[in-house]
Formats: structure tokens, sequence, C-alpha cells
């Protein structure tokens, strides 16, 4: 699906992360693997080390910190803000959803909606052209998007080929209704048929808490049915597969080409792959931030906010940029965006606790 | 490229297939892992424009299988 917003603009970004700091190398070693396949893996996925949350803090907790470091930041009152979104798949309850929890911890206004996006990856995208729908025809003025994860506490630290691999964060994004002019362009999709290839079975309506049963995979992993499971190899050719293309539709769309446009936000999954996206879609590596994963682990829908912040955030703050964003990851799915962002108002990559 | 190019590019992309030959079992490869998987996947979509699954490679139980993956060599 294509959608070009007008009026609306990124007014301000924030994030913050968890606050302890896990070595890829010496978690590995830790477990009994070998030093010369842990600094291969290092080498070609990019990753060295990640933030998870400590014991008690949740996505809730990371956004709602960046929400408050971003509204003094901006010297707003939380009472402006017409509308929350929250994406998450790690939200703090069932019931209620995690916008309707920091709504009341916020003090927000009786008359801002607040609902959650249950997505992963691609969400902040999604959540994006939902916060700009809504100040664009919907009537807001702002609204707060917040985008955060725990994934570290789903994955089963004997399953190396996941459990390294994320790290937890939560971002705030305020986006408002402007008299500009200038378009924001998304095109947005979903392959259903391959919602297996990342997934929790556990935990939902169809398969409630109960026993779990570790088993064991042909390289030794360990998983059971309340952990995240992911399948590299096939997440990887979805990408290759759906990536390109929404990136190249939605900067025709907008009118962008590769040379003059400023910068390529991907979520930042892994070096490996972004490295690849970007050469498919004619993008350069210094156009394409890739550091976030070596820093933070990949950060499920915290991970574009993160790299425009830990990468661009200067840039950003003098703006505008042209800039070419795409989400993808669980679902499967995926959002890109093209438009000029910027100057905003950042608050800077802080952890929690403090 | 001949059957003996495919492998020699295949042989400098994967690197768990540095110094293997068509006869060589995955399986008896210290570094055939989730990794050397992504590699071949990722080999298969930008030297022969073929995508290929994970599923696929993992079917696989020598370097020749691999290769029989690539249509005009099989």
């Amino acid at each position: 699906m294509h959608s070009s917003l007008s009026n609306i603009r990124l007014a301000g970004l924030a994030v913050t992360t968890g606050s302890v700091v896990r070595d890829f190398i010496a978690d590995g070693l830790a477990v009994g693997v070998d030093r010369a396949a842990l600094e291969r893996t290092a080498k070609t996925i990019g990753l060295r080390e990640r933030r998870v949350a400590a014991a008690g803090i949740t996505a809730l907790d990371l956004c709602a910190d960046a929400t408050e470091r971003l509204l003094s930041e901006m010297g707003l009152d939380a009472t402006s803000i017409d509308a929350v979104i929250f994406v998450t798949q790690t939200p703090d309850h069932a019931q209620p959803n995690n916008a309707s929890l920091l709504h009341g911890r916020l003090g927000l206004s009786k008359s801002a909606p607040a609902y959650d996006l249950a997505m992963g990856c691609s969400g902040w995208v999604t959540g994006l052209h939902q916060a700009a729908l809504l100040c664009a025809h919907g009537g807001a003025a702002r609204v707060l998007l917040c985008a955060g994860d725990t994934l570290s506490r789903l994955t089963n630290p004997g399953d190396r080929s996941t459990d390294p691999l994320f790290g937890d964060a939560g971002s705030a994004t305020l986006v408002e209704k402007t008299g500009r002019s200038a378009p924001l362009h998304f095109v947005l999709g979903a392959d259903g048929s391959g919602a297996e290839a990342i997934m929790v079975k556990q935990g939902g309506a169809r398969q409630p808490t109960g026993p779990l049963t570790e088993r064991t995979d042909a390289e030794g992993n360990r998983t059971h049915d309340a952990n995240l499971v992911m399948n590299g190899a096939d997440v990887f050719s979805f990408t290759l597969r759906e990536v390109p293309g929404a990136i190249e539709s939605v900067m025709r769309h907008a009118g962008y080409v590769p040379a003059t446009t400023d910068t390529l936000v991907l979520h930042q999954a892994n070096r490996f792959i972004l490295s690849t996206l970007a050469k498919k879609t004619g993008f350069t590596e210094a156009q394409t931030p890739m550091s976030v994963v070596e820093h933070f682990g990949n950060q499920s829908s915290t991970s574009i906010p993160c790299a425009l912040i830990h990468c661009l955030g200067d840039r950003l703050e003098a703006g505008p940029l042209k800039v070419v964003g795409c989400g993808f990851g669980v679902g499967l799915s995926w959002g890109a965006f093209a438009g000029e962002i910027g100057p905003l108002t950042i608050a800077p990559i802080l952890s929690l606790p403090r | 490229m001949t059957r003996a190019e495919q492998l020699a590019a295949l042989r400098a992309d994967v690197d768990a297939l540095a110094h293997a030959d068509e006869a060589t079992v995955l399986a008896a490869l210290p570094q055939w892992d989730s990794l050397a998987i992504l590699l071949v996947v990722s080999h298969f979509e930008h030297v022969h424009e073929i995508e290929i699954t994970g599923a696929q490679v993992r079917a696989c139980r020598t370097v020749g299988d691999i290769l029989n993956l690539i249509p005009s060599l099989s």
C-alpha cells in the first residue's frame, strides 16, 4: 500500500536503552563457544556489544523515560499530546495495552486516544504512518509515537543463533501537524505466509502458558515454545525479496534517487543484511548507517529512531535531510518511508536506570 | 560459468566451504552452521540472482548438492 501525507513533520526523537552491557565474545566464551567461531560471526554480522534491560525494567519504562526526556527537551507539557500510539510486542500485560498505561503515567488528556500496534522491526514506520494520518486527517496537532521492546527476555541463552542478537530499548517520537506542504511518503506491506519465520508460539490464546519442553536443533541451539525463535536464513531471503522493491517504490513516489538522497536508514538488523540492502538499492555504505547493532544490538522497532539519533543526530537537528528508510521483520512485514526530516529536537541516547 | 568456476565462487563467498570439494559432506565441516547457511543464501542471490531458502540449503548433504540448486547446472 502506498500513502503520501502532507502537512506533518517529525518534531522530536528520543531513545532510552537498557543499562546492562553484554559482550558478544565474552558471553559466547562463557557458554563454551569456540573463540574463532565467535570472531567469525562477530566480523560477518557486526556484533560486538548490546544493551539489555535490567531486571524489572520493561519497554513501557524505557519509552516513558524517552518521552519524559523529549518533552522536557522541547519544553512541552504532556497534556499537549492529542494521541499516543505504542508499538510493542513485549507489553507489560495482556490487558490493558501499554499506550493506556503510558497515558495514565504521563497524565495525558482524556480526549487523547491511546492504542497499541503489535508489531516488531517494521513497527516504527507503521506507527509513524498512523501518527501522520492522525495529524494529516484525524484532527490531532501532536501525536506521541512510542516504539520499544525487551526481546532479550524472550530468547533462550542456549540459542546461539538468536540470543546474541537482541538489545532492549524504547523510543519516543513526536509528530506534529504543520503548514509545511512537502509530503512524507510510505509504502507498507506484509506477507503472512512467512509468519512462522519469526515466532513466539506460547503466551497467546492459541497456545496459552503451560509446561515447557526444551528442544535442541542440529546445531545444538536450545529453545522452547515461550522463546522467540527465528529462522535467520528465511528472514534473510524475505528481506532480499521484499525490501529493495519497497525502497525503490517509495523513492519513486518521492522522486528521489540514491545520488541526491542524504541517507538510507534501515532497521538495524545486522551489518551483513544492511550492507547487502545498500548494495542492492544503489546506496553507498557511507549513506547507510550500520553501527547501531554493534553498540546496542538489534533493538526491534527502536532501531530506526536509534540510528537517526546515533548516526545522524547533529545533521537532523540542523536539518532538513532527505531520508529514505525501511523497517522489516516479524509478520512478515515491512514499511518504507521517504521525505524530508528535520530540523528537529533530539534528546540524547541514555540508559535506564542511570 | 563452468561447474568448477561455480564451486570456486561458492568457496570464495562462504568461508566454511573454503577448502571443500563437491564430495565434502556439509555436516562434517566444523563451521557449517546457521551463519554459513545464510552466506550460501546470500551467494545465490548476488552471484546467480536466484532466491533459495534456508530449508533448501539445510536439505543438502554435500557441497555438490548445493551446486545442484543452480538450475542451469543440475
